[in-house]
């Protein structure tokens, strides 16, 4: 056993007037016998220790100091030795060792209880510990009430309070609590002890209710049952039901993989040509932009050349294959041409808005207005042809090999047909003076020529006129018919077709009135659409099949050919069927 | 017509109310606020010393956390308990130091002890918020107790004032003071010698915050509840 030293265990003042010390004597069982152990003190204002008055009044192995010899905020000095030694020594002042002590006179009441009879608020008062003097203000005590039911074993407590007397409120009326409270200083941390603790009960007052002893507890087996259902037949409605808003709601659709540009919804909706535009060149679009100065030059190359003026007509522009492609539309711009995107207005007119830059966003914007106002969206670069053809071919592997992928879709395998009508058109626009109009209705991005042959000028007269000028390369590409007819009609002459033309041309609205002018000019010079030959003919024409990689097949309605070798018996043809049309 | 003559009556309706709420200085607040001199607002001297007793009571509250703050931070392992004997510059103040001397003092003294206490930390407390910022990384906590005790401190002297005022019946004496030569400590070269310095006075700070909220207390309970607190 280790010796256990002599120590003071506490010093301790209940009501700030007196206090006291403990100790513990240790296992010097010699020096229990009192008075061998003493207890010294020192005020701090004092040089001696003087020995404890009083070591009876708080028991054994303790001192206590009275009123008289208490300072209240002097420090302190006790130590407790023997003759021969020091065995400890504390430094203190009054103040910082108050414990009040327990309240006294605990007692409850009734406040009221609830309809069911099941709960009841109780009100508990208590009086201060006798010893210390509230009245006069010279310790001011705040309580901690704490409060169990007497089968628990856990304690809940209230916040410490300065008034005498607490409500508890909703207390189960069928059992029984315990109550006790504890008092401190109210700057202090340290509580004194527990009171007597308090008992409630309330049978013993008549108020008991026993039959309310089966409480009804939360059913909560039945809670989860039942929620369980029904959120099981909620998903169920909502994976069954045919809104699909909820349905994404609460069960969001995985995204899937999506091609950057692309939107999904062009591809639901049908505008394949649109978005074959976006794929073609979507690598394109963002590289290449217009700067106004580069349609200005081309603009004004156009204008220098007054046969290029006459000669840009909408056919031509229509035939030239680099504003097929609609993905040009949204801003490919090939690197060393000027040339824009079909979705470029007037040029002529040199009116650009701010969707010049063609955007994939406005891509469908640039479609309304190509197909609202007569742009020459397609064959608009005449001049640059010759040098372009190689431009063209460079630029455009570009995108065909996306082309002819993501055409596919539409049923169409168009290849890129563009740089033999590029070359057909550079050779055919010495031939095109006259018009004769495959007014293209629609042009769609994706390269898909919607042509609506004009009215009087139909395949017809391909048949019936040849044409005297023959630049056309025969490798097989395509041209317009326009240019074709152009060809084979530059003899005749047919004073009615500008009218015609020009009334046709109003009324699709979108060649442009200087275009309009030019063709009705030439047309006025050389037209020669026979009347006779007027062959009801289908406003469009579609592109049915592309023979690769210079055919391009345009079907229309059913038109009457002269040659059935024809595969479309009007618009675009091939030069293979071209020769064979011509004399 | 009419309407118009209605309209005037209500502006002019409105117009005198509002005057009159304004000459008569009538209003709904929970803390009315009193120009000095005017005899028709005043508080009571039971809001005076209610007053007077919570800032007290937060002075005290917040002297002592952060005297243990500081304690827990600075003070283990240093044996600044052990040298117990630390004389407060008030030391020389003779205080009540137990309920029989408190209870015998004639208030007007023992206001203007507390009078006198409350100017003798004037200047410590400036000097304590301004030093405390120098301690090696001293939390936030403590200097901004430093800061708010000085603060909290000069608004008590001014309660405590007017309090003497109403209280006293003849002058009020300003000669209760004890100067502080404490600051040259708290600007030591050596940390340890300095940090004790700061124990003390914050040590010291606590118990004298405690004698004046207890002695604001005693007063009030005998002034005011008539020793039936």
């Amino acid at each position: 056993d280790l010796l256990q030293w002599p120590q003071i265990s506490k010093c301790r003042s209940p009501e700030m007037e007196t206090f006291s010390c403990y100790w513990t004597a240790g296992k010097f069982y010699n020096l229990t016998v009192p008075r061998i152990l003493q207890l010294l003190y020192k005020k701090s204002n004092e040089e001696d220790w003087k020995e404890c008055p009083d070591y009876i009044t708080s028991g054994q192995n303790s001192c206590y100091f009275n009123a008289s010899y208490t300072s209240v905020w002097t420090p302190y000095c006790v130590q407790l030795a023997s003759k021969s030694e020091v065995y400890d020594k504390k430094c203190f002042s009054v103040d910082e060792i108050v414990l009040p002590d327990p309240p006294v006179h605990l007692n409850w009441t009734l406040l009221n209880t609830s309809q069911t009879g099941i709960h009841g608020d109780i009100q508990v008062r208590w009086d201060p510990p006798p010893t210390a003097d509230v009245r006069k203000g010279w310790i001011t005590l705040e309580y901690e009430l704490q409060y169990k039911e007497v089968n628990e074993t856990k304690w809940k407590e209230l916040k410490p309070r300065l008034s005498t007397m607490v409500p508890l409120y909703s207390l189960k009326m069928a059992r029984d609590y315990e109550i006790r409270i504890r008092s401190r200083q109210r700057t202090s941390e340290k509580f004194g002890e527990f009171s007597e603790i308090l008992y409630v009960s309330f049978s013993q007052i008549g108020i008991g209710c026993d039959h309310c002893t089966e409480e009804v507890e939360f059913p909560w087996f039945l809670v989860v049952v039942f929620g369980v259902c029904g959120l099981a037949v909620t998903m169920i409605s909502i994976m069954l039901s045919k809104q699909p808003r909820i349905k994404m709601l609460i069960f969001p659709p995985v995204p899937v993989p999506k091609i950057k540009g692309i939107d999904p919804d062009l591809l639901k909706k049908g505008k394949l040509d649109e978005v074959n535009s976006i794929l073609a060149c979507h690598d394109n679009y963002k590289t290449q932009l217009y700067s106004d100065d580069l349609w200005v030059e081309f603009i004004e190359l156009d204008i220098e050349d007054p046969d290029e003026k006459s000669r840009a007509s909408d056919t031509d522009r229509l035939l030239s294959e680099d504003h097929l492609k609609s993905h040009s539309c949204l801003g490919t711009k090939d690197d060393d041409s000027g040339r824009a995107s079909c979705c470029e207005p007037d040029i002529p007119e040199t009116e650009f808005s701010a969707s010049d830059t063609c955007d994939a966003t406005s891509d469908s914007d640039q479609f309304k207005k190509a197909t609202e106002k007569e742009e020459d969206l397609l064959c608009l670069d005449r001049q640059d042809n010759d040098e372009s053809l190689p431009s063209l071919a460079n630029t455009d592997p570009r995108c065909r090999p996306e082309n002819s992928d993501l055409w596919a879709p539409f049923g169409d395998s168009m290849e890129s047909p563009r740089p033999s009508v590029h070359t057909q058109i550079s050779n055919q626009n010495s031939l095109t003076s006259t018009d004769f109009y495959a007014q293209v209705s629609d042009i769609t991005p994706a390269g898909r020529v919607v042509l609506s042959p004009g009215q009087k000028s139909k395949l017809g007269r391909a048949q019936h006129e040849g044409c005297t000028e023959q630049n056309f390369t025969m490798d097989n590409t395509y041209f317009c018919e326009a240019d074709v007819k152009k060809c084979i009609a530059v003899t005749s002459h047919e004073e009615n077709e500008p009218h015609v033309q020009e009334q046709s041309y109003t009324e699709d609205g979108y060649f442009t009135t200087e275009s309009l002018t030019t063709t009705v000019a030439n047309l006025g010079a050389s037209t020669a659409a026979p009347p006779s030959s007027e062959v009801p003919v289908a406003d469009y024409t579609s592109i049915h099949i592309v023979h690769s990689p210079q055919g391009l097949v345009l079907n229309a309605t059913a038109l009457p050919v002269p040659d059935k070798e024809f595969n479309v018996s009007c618009g675009y043809v091939s030069t293979d069927q071209l020769n064979k049309i011509m004399p | 017509m009419s309407a118009k003559g209605a309209s005037l009556k209500g502006l002019l309706l409105v117009a005198l109310l509002v005057s009159h709420m304004l000459l008569t200085k009538e209003g709904v607040t929970s803390l009315p606020i009193c120009p000095n001199g005017s005899v028709n607002c005043q508080l009571s001297l039971e809001e005076l010393f209610d007053r007077a007793v919570k800032l007290s009571h937060y002075i005290h509250f917040l002297s002592s956390e952060m005297f243990n703050e500081f304690d827990e931070r600075y003070a283990q392992g240093r044996g600044f308990i052990a040298k117990a004997v630390n004389s407060c510059h008030t030391a020389s103040l003779t205080t009540p130091e137990d309920k029989e001397q408190a209870q015998q003092i004639h208030h007007e003294d023992l206001l203007n002890l507390i009078l006198g206490v409350l100017r003798s930390w004037n200047d410590p407390l400036i000097h304590l918020a301004s030093e405390v910022q120098r301690i090696k990384e001293a939390p936030e906590t403590i200097l901004w107790k430093a800061v708010e005790i000085e603060e909290q401190n000069k608004r008590l002297l001014e309660g405590m004032e007017k309090i003497v005022g109403r209280v006293h019946s003849g002058e009020v004496e300003n000669d209760i003071y004890t100067p502080w030569d404490g600051l040259p400590s708290l600007q030591l070269a050596d940390e340890d010698s300095r940090l004790f310095a700061f124990y003390n006075l914050l040590h010291c700070l606590r118990r004298d915050s405690h004698k004046i909220d207890n002695y604001l207390k005693v007063l009030k309970c005998r002034l005011i509840h008539d020793n039936n607190c």
